[in-house]
């Protein structure tokens, strides 16, 4: 594509300026990455999920040829500090479990890390980690949150009363317990009310490269760590706090590619910890890359809610009230930045979802248990709640008899902003128009008609709905009080003399295209070509400080934030033009920076190109304009007053064999509002990966502890991902409303996709099985379940 | 994760040398290497930690497809993906293709062996299950220069068990010249696709003059006791016609009343049964469509 | 425990002693050190991320010892562009948009390239299950679909 006019790089089909390397081969992953003389650390995981360390023996271990090093919770205990630290501590109220990289005292889930090996061979740190032996007194397993809720008796963290790492009732700010009197007085009058407990198994996100660290250290320089990471830049403050290290002393790098993360490199997690601290130690690099089966066993993990609702309506299909009592199972909690409970606390924020409540009352508990800590994973915290509520909207429906798809425009939010039950703050969009946009793409009526002559012949096709208000960014409003953590994006951008431009961003992307997105942006603001403009990313040394690559930030916040120093540089630049050309009566708004220069609008005869006046500024300056000096670089910070969302609904149709319980998705269609797209290919992409990621999740992938706590899915033969032949093509529609709140109206996209996906296949499945009566209320989607629920059916039906 | 130390590695060119390597070793200690799908998942995870390797790429003696009046003769290390296309495999002996296609993916069809599937008979694999169903046989050779042919019946034990000693090599799956009218069909389901079976069934049978079946074999791989053949319906199928629905329907429901299934992550119990009862009633008519010609 | 391999990488010879359990993942990655092609799995050998062509056809390296690989040709994802042109394929992906993290993409690539040799005119159903055996976690497979659909084209 030539240099059209600047603009029109915004929405421009671009090719990712990321793929060469990564179609050659040329991708640097962590893995990737050398340092002469680097050492190799395992960690040695429990076989126990809940048990007393009566001893761990090492010494064969220790006496293996190649083994540098061996260490226990006991050895570091002393030498390093505990978590939690406050860079890492939400400012919520919550217990916060004490813990080191290694277990101390007990272990309190299978996997967790017992000792760690450092050899010089990973063939033969493998070989020593055999040779670790443990002693263990078994305690009772504590595997059910609402058991471990009520049981005092048996705990996980010894020091705490009981199993609560959490708790809160989110009324939007109106005080509780009225809040809860008029809840109850509408649910006493309601003509229309349903009640139903709504469970979502664990399962995650699992990128496809697991995590792990590189890091050395020099007397002088101190720490340098690559790690796998969405944040590197709370790393580094959490490193410094944990080794009582100087921050200045410790610069962490986010490999430029990573191989994907969806939430799950967001933590500040034990093992880098660890091999931060043995790096000092050894004052040797060390090299930490994880197995899947670790991965699978320590992290990775996510959902996990159990949601009993209650709805109130009018019998016209109004809705009136909400009531929801959630539990979550989040693990031992010992996880930096989430603590295994900031996912239910958000799902249960995002609980109301795009619905207009008058009123609600929702509370949740959070139970630590011995399992691995919940990990985020996209569709934090509200993958469960959607599938709850989405469902609920769908059994409300039919009880007013109303068609679902009928119900759901009725009770859609109608004006923006909006403020939800919960407290959640919608800025803008029109869920309407995208609603009305999905239905032109489904004939509703037509399909109706083909079902119904399709179950003459005993066929079932069903279709189902399902809406998700998602979030564009964090706000600082709401990542503050949450995660302890500044909302803002930050960019830096720079201009080199020879008119490239660098951008440098303090979040890691792990597969978003940020390179790609944000050179569009950049050249479509300077009037340059996107292939003229370099970005770099997650290097704690050269960025501007970021909270990270999440909730969707980069479309939103990060990508608003280059804008906002262009603009800056911009200005400054046409200062010079105005003092350089003597031009009368002009400001920055009469220049247009377009195919390579800069022309005075008003007189096309006075221009220069970008490169010349570039230059100038940096290479020459002398006979400025009053007050300037030289150079060309500006940092700026993007913050939204308030919270931003993107908004999208689902449609699904599906056929189901009623004699195994087997389904077939017909078609996926979707209708997005994601303000103005920056790169339409990379936005479709985000789409179809993070719908067919939910299907995923809701049909396939399900994390499995048994009776003794033991994980019995750590690895791809038993957590089953989707393959490319089990998955349907997505049609991606878009209804947009530019964002009002960002410079180019943008809207960060993506994160959140995936959640409204289990509502919307479920409610497709219970249409289709609609003459059984059958309601979906637990995930997977497993065909095992939905033949059971068919006999179940039938037999009742014969009773 | 990687192997635990392996101190030799041999490349025979013979079915000789094979056997006269995994002699120098104790019984166990040295392990014969075929396409190396299963066995290798199984050394990485230490499951198994062989002294040596015995890498039989090289026996020529051991690969390909042939055909003569006795029937069909396919070498041991003959992979899924030369079987899933083998023109003498179709009709009668079409499971084993059935089965070929769709084990994992086209990386594993490119290594994978039917002779390492069978001396594996890993309990959710396709292979076993299928040639249980065809009704072949097993031909062994020992170091000793012993030779012994077993029926996949005799030859498949429990999980991971089978009748070959550690001094043998499976050498090739033999199956009889088949009549005009008999046909085969294999099919699995798993809850991904192409994954290991939570249930698969093999149906062969064999027509009469008249079109009824006059012999069946019904094999049902998944189940935790290994692969098993359901007797009961393949005697109910004798003499019914596969035009006759409820006749199909009534062996299969057979198969599935007659053979134990579990429970595990996959699928309960009783789900297994359906699989059996919905996947046979699909496999018999299948078959005897192959075996009418169609 | 050891043993001298003669392993063909790209054209390149590459003659030296390792561990006979040395995987051929490994001898790419660290012995070659090409690391474009990744590992994505413990032992299992599911993601497919490993995928090379071992004597022109697609298989797993991280389930193949070294010494199995000894006396044959390895084409690695480095080794798929000529002259440095991209193919048909790799021009494709990048078109489509077919790869967000990239991770699983070298896999997917040398099996995809072997497939359109063996069938160079699919359906979309023969090219998805032709993927079976390599796991993305980033796109849905779609812009997959689409960019090995177009590749086989190009190549008519």
């Amino acid at each position: 594509m030539s240099t059209k006019p600047g603009a029109n790089w915004v929405g421009a089909k671009f090719n990712r300026k990321e793929d060469h390397r990564l179609i050659t081969g040329k991708g640097r992953y962590l893995a990737d990455l050398s340092m002469p003389g680097a050492l190799h650390l395992v960690f040695v995981r429990s076989e126990q999920a809940h048990a007393k360390i009566k001893k761990i023996e090492v010494s064969a271990a220790k006496a293996l040829p190649g083994v540098v090093m061996v260490v226990t919770g006991e050895d570091i205990k002393t030498k390093i500090k505990p978590m939690p630290q406050p860079v890492v501590q939400p400012a919520l109220a919550a217990n916060y479990p004490k813990h080191w990289p290694l277990a101390v005292g007990k272990v309190k889930f299978h996997g967790e890390p017992i000792a760690a090996i450092v050899a010089r061979d990973k063939y033969v740190a493998a070989d020593a980690a055999e040779l670790v032996r443990a002693e263990y007194e078994p305690l009772p397993y504590i595997g059910d949150p609402e058991k471990a809720l009520a049981d005092k008796s048996n705990r996980v963290h010894d020091e705490w009363p009981d199993n609560v790492i959490f708790q809160m009732t989110f009324t939007g700010g109106a005080e509780a317990e009225k809040n809860d009197a008029e809840v109850d007085r509408i649910f006493k009058s309601a003509d229309v009310v349903v009640r139903q407990r709504f469970k979502t198994h664990r399962c995650g996100v699992t990128p496809m490269e697991t995590r792990g660290a590189l890091m050395s250290w020099d007397d002088s320089d101190g720490l340098t760590a690559y790690i796998t990471t969405q944040r590197p830049h709370i790393d580094r403050l959490a490193l410094s706090d944990i080794l009582e290290i100087p921050a200045e002393k410790i610069r962490v790098i986010a490999p430029r590619d990573q191989g994907g993360g969806f939430g799950v490199k967001a933590p500040f997690y034990r093992e880098p910890m660890l091999v931060a601290y043995l790096t000092r130690e050894l004052k040797r690099p060390i090299r930490w890359v994880e197995s899947r089966q670790e991965h699978l066993m320590a992290v990775s993990q996510e959902r996990d809610q159990i949601h009993d609702i209650e709805v109130a309506a009018s019998k016209d299909g109004k809705l009136l009230a909400l009531r929801n009592r959630g539990v979550a199972d989040c693990g031992d909690g010992c996880e930096g930045v989430y603590w295994g409970f900031l996912m239910p606390f958000l799902g249960c924020v995002e609980l109301p979802n795009a619905y207009d409540w008058p009123i609600g009352d929702v509370k949740l508990k959070v139970a630590v248990t011995n399992k691995s800590a919940l990990s985020p994973a996209r569709a934090f915290g509200e993958f469960p709640t959607r599938f709850a509520m989405e469902r609920v909207i769908d059994m409300v429906a039919k009880k007013c008899g109303m068609e679902p798809a009928d119900f759901r425009r009725k009770n859609v939010v109608k004006h923006l902003p909006h403020t939800s039950i919960t407290g959640e703050y919608f800025d803008s969009g029109d869920f309407v128009k995208v609603w009305d946009n999905l239905m032109n793409q489904v004939d509703l009526k037509g399909f109706r008609r083909e079902q119904e002559a399709a179950r003459k012949q005993g066929r079932y096709l069903g279709i189902g709905f399902g809406l998700g208000v998602e979030l564009s960014g964090v706000a600082s409003e709401l990542l503050v009080p949450m995660e302890s953590q500044p909302g803002y994006g930050a960019a830096t951008v720079r201009i080199d003399p020879r008119a490239k431009v660098i951008v440098f961003e303090g979040d890691a992307p792990q597969g978003q295209g940020h390179e790609t997105t944000v050179a569009q942006a950049v050249a479509a603001s300077f009037g340059i070509h996107p292939n003229d403009i370099v970005v770099t990313t997650g290097d704690t040394g050269t960025t501007p400080f970021g909270s990270g690559t999440i909730g969707a930030r980069a479309g939103s916040y990060f990508v608003s934030a280059a804008v906002m120093a262009c603009t800056e540089l911009k200005r400054k630049i046409a200062r010079f033009m105005i003092h350089d050309l003597k031009v009368e009566n002009a400001t920055m708004d009469d220049f247009e920076f377009a195919d390579g220069d800069i022309v005075f609008k008003k007189n096309s005869n006075i221009k220069k190109s970008f490169r010349e006046m570039v230059e100038r500024i940096i290479m020459a300056p002398i006979n400025m304009p009053a007050g300037e000096s030289g150079g060309l670089e500006h940092t700026a910070f993007f913050e939204a007053a308030k919270p931003m969302i993107c908004f999208n609904a689902d449609c699904a149709k599906v056929e189901i064999d009623i004699n195994t319980g087997q389904f077939k998705i017909l078609s996926w269609t979707t209708s997005e509002d994601v303000g103005q797209i920056i790169n339409p290919q990379i936005v479709e992409g985000q789409m179809q990966g993070a719908v067919v990621q939910g299907l995923s999740n809701a049909m396939f992938e399900q994390f499995v502890y048994d009776e003794n706590g033991q994980q019995l899915t750590a690895d791809f033969e038993n957590y089953k991902l989707a393959t490319a032949a089990d998955v349907p093509e997505i049609k991606v529609t878009h209804a947009p409303t530019p964002c009002p709140h960002t410079p180019l109206g943008s809207r960060g996209i993506g994160e959140g996709r995936p959640s409204s996906v289990p509502g919307t296949i479920s409610n497709a499945i219970c249409d289709a099985l609609a003459p059984f009566g059958i309601e979906i209320t637990e995930l997977p989607l497993r065909p095992n379940q939905i033949w059971q629920k068919i006999q179940a059916a039938k037999k009742k039906a014969a009773d | 994760m990687y192997p635990a130390v392996i101190e030799d590695y041999q490349r025979p060119a013979s079915i000789d040398e094979a056997l006269k390597a995994a002699a120098r070793y104790d019984a166990g200690e040295a392990l014969f290497l075929a396409g190396g799908q299963s066995l290798m998942q199984a050394m990485k995870s230490r499951l198994v930690r062989p002294r040596c390797v015995i890498d039989l790429q090289a026996v020529k003696d051991l690969k390909g497809v042939s055909a003569s009046g006795a029937g069909v003769r396919i070498g041991a290390m003959t992979r899924y993906v030369e079987i899933a296309k083998e023109a003498k495999l179709k009709g009668a002996y079409g499971a084993l293709g059935d089965a070929a296609a769709h084990v994992g993916d086209r990386q594993v069809r490119n290594r994978g062996t039917i002779g390492g599937s069978l001396c594996w008979n890993y309990l959710a694999a396709c292979m076993p299950a299928a040639n249980l169903g065809v009704g072949s046989s097993m031909e062994l050779i020992s170091a000793s220069g012993k030779k012994r042919t077993l029926v996949a019946d005799e030859f498949i034990k429990g999980p991971l068990d089978t009748a070959r000693t550690d001094d043998e090599v499976l050498v090739a799956t033999t199956l009889p010249a088949a009549p005009s009218k008999a046909g085969s069909a294999y099919k699995k389901w798993g809850l991904v696709t192409d994954a290991l079976p939570v249930i698969g069934v093999a149906v062969y049978v064999e027509l009469d003059g008249g079109g009824a079946i006059s012999k069946a074999r019904f094999a049902v791989g998944g189940l935790a006791t290994g692969p098993k053949r359901a007797k009961g319906a393949e005697a109910a199928l004798i003499g019914k016609k596969a035009s006759d629905a409820a006749a199909i329907a009534a062996a299969a429901e057979k198969a599935s009343a007659e053979l134990e299934t579990q429970s595990d992550l996959w699928a309960d119990s009783a789900y297994r049964k359906n699989l059996i009862r919905s996947l046979g009633g699909e496999m018999i008519a299948l078959a005897s469509k192959r075996a009418a010609g169609q | 425990m050891n043993k001298t391999v003669k392993i063909t990488i790209n054209g390149e010879v590459f003659e030296q002693s390792v561990p006979v359990r040395m995987l051929l993942s490994d001898f790419i990655r660290e012995v070659a050190s090409l690391t474009g092609t990744h590992i994505g799995c413990t032992y299992e050998g599911v993601c497919g991320a490993c995928t090379v062509q071992v004597d022109g056809e697609a298989v797993k390296s991280c389930l193949m010892l070294a010494s199995q690989a000894d006396g044959h040709n390895v084409t690695t994802i480095e080794g798929l562009a000529k002259d440095g042109k991209l193919s048909p394929l790799q021009q494709a992906f990048n078109d489509h948009h077919a790869l967000q993290c990239g991770f699983c993409t070298p896999g997917i690539l040398m099996n995809m390239d072997e497939f359109l040799k063996v069938n160079p005119n699919p359906t979309d159903d023969e090219i998805r299950t032709g993927l079976v055996g390599n796991l993305c976690r980033c796109t849905g497979y779609a812009h997959i679909i689409d960019a090995v659909r177009d590749a086989a084209k190009r190549a008519r």
